[in-house]
């Protein structure tokens, strides 16, 4: 094995988290994107950090998501891979309707360090984000966590509203 | 919730120790895309673009990109902008607190300066439904449209979070990243107008605490 094979070996190992973020985020084929992943990481193994790859692997992962989605998103709207696009997992009603209240930017960085395990250091690295704004953004998406979930137990209020 | 609660959540709990070797094989048979070295006189046209485009940038756009501003500024621009923005009835300006080592985007305080205005005409437009004042709620519905239109403006795909747009006192803008906050915004407010306040009342409540 050469040192290249033995290097990528070491960041094939990640190749089940991969497959389980794509899975997270309702990608159509999570194992062909984590393994198109993989491709790239191959392809690019001088790009990949050598101390430690996974924030890269799923900043790649993040943006296969972003161009699936965008094949199947309408015209004008946005893609969002901080959510499934359909309903491919199963997730609790409250906390499903809660996160989505979130704006992308911040149910990604509760994500990323609640369900794939990341460090907030290698989540912000993952996003692109100085360890520090990730920090603040943690804790603020946290907070708009708990709002949105203690306001989606209240029970429903009927307004009138009118138009201005 | 804390973080527990929302891990004990994730609907794919386990990852799934996968060992495909017939995968690795294919994937290592393949050529690495080495970065190619560029040839030293496109390395020199493109420099030479690069150089030619930050001198043909104003000194303003310059010293926008490169100058953080301190605290003196940052509150001058905050207390600026009060004057060309309006808050409801009965709201006032919050004190802005910064720190004095701290530096700041360049317009950051007439930014914070929308973001109160902003939330303050949200809360008011929330007390104005539960109360039933169909005048406060159509005002305030207008000055929100028009602080999204007038004093919201959407940082360029991929740039870094402190970018700022060149300084404009009388126009104090915040700037929001292009991640959909934008219009997420629009379709919080065009759902309140059309009966379902819910997002918008959600947003009073995590924002509007001071």
């Amino acid at each position: 094995m050469s040192d290249d094979e033995a290097r990528f070996s070491a960041i094939f190992r990640n190749l089940g988290a991969v497959t389980a973020y794509a899975q997270r985020r309702g990608s159509r084929d999570s194992e062909a994107l984590a393994a198109e992943v993989m491709t790239i990481a191959w392809r690019r193994l001088d790009r990949v950090p050598r101390d430690d790859p996974a924030p890269w692997l799923y900043a790649t992962a993040r943006n296969l998501l972003l161009a699936e989605r965008r094949g199947t998103t309408a015209v004008g709207e946005l893609p969002d891979v901080a959510m499934p696009a359909s309903e491919p997992v199963s997730l609790d009603p409250a906390i499903d309707r809660a996160l989505r209240a979130l704006s992308p930017k911040d149910r990604e960085a509760l994500l990323l360090v609640a369900w794939e395990d990341l460090t907030p250091a290698q989540a912000a690295r993952a996003l692109g984000m100085n360890a520090t704004a990730f920090r603040v953004r943690l804790l603020r998406a946290r907070r708009r966590l708990q709002a949105a979930l203690a306001d989606d137990a209240r029970p429903p209020v009927t307004m009138e509203v009118e138009e201005a | 919730m804390n973080m527990d609660q929302l891990t004990a959540a994730n609907p794919v709990p386990s990852v799934p120790a996968l060992d495909d070797r017939a995968l690795f094989e294919r994937i290592v048979a393949l050529p690495h895309e080495r970065g190619r070295r560029v040839p030293r006189k496109r390395t020199a046209i493109v420099l030479a673009f690069a150089v030619a485009a930050v001198l043909a940038s104003t000194t303003y756009g310059v010293s926008s990109w490169l100058a953080a501003v301190k605290p003196p500024v940052t509150l001058q621009e905050y207390s600026a902008a009060q004057r060309y923005l309006t808050l409801p009835p009965g709201y006032t300006w919050p004190v802005l607190h910064v720190d004095s080592n701290s530096v700041t985007s360049p317009g950051a305080g007439g930014g914070h300066a929308v973001t109160v205005a902003m939330v303050d005409w949200e809360c008011y437009w929330v007390s104005a439904i539960r109360s039933h004042d169909a005048t406060a709620q159509g005002r305030a519905h207008a000055e929100l449209k028009t602080l999204l239109h007038d004093n919201t403006v959407v940082a360029p795909a991929g740039a870094s979070e402190n970018w700022s747009p060149p300084v404009d006192a009388r126009q104090p803008v915040q700037v929001f990243a292009d991640d959909g906050g934008y219009q997420y915004k629009e379709r919080m407010y065009a759902a309140a107008a059309a009966g379902d306040p819910t997002l918008l009342m959600q947003s009073c409540a995590v924002n509007g605490i001071r």
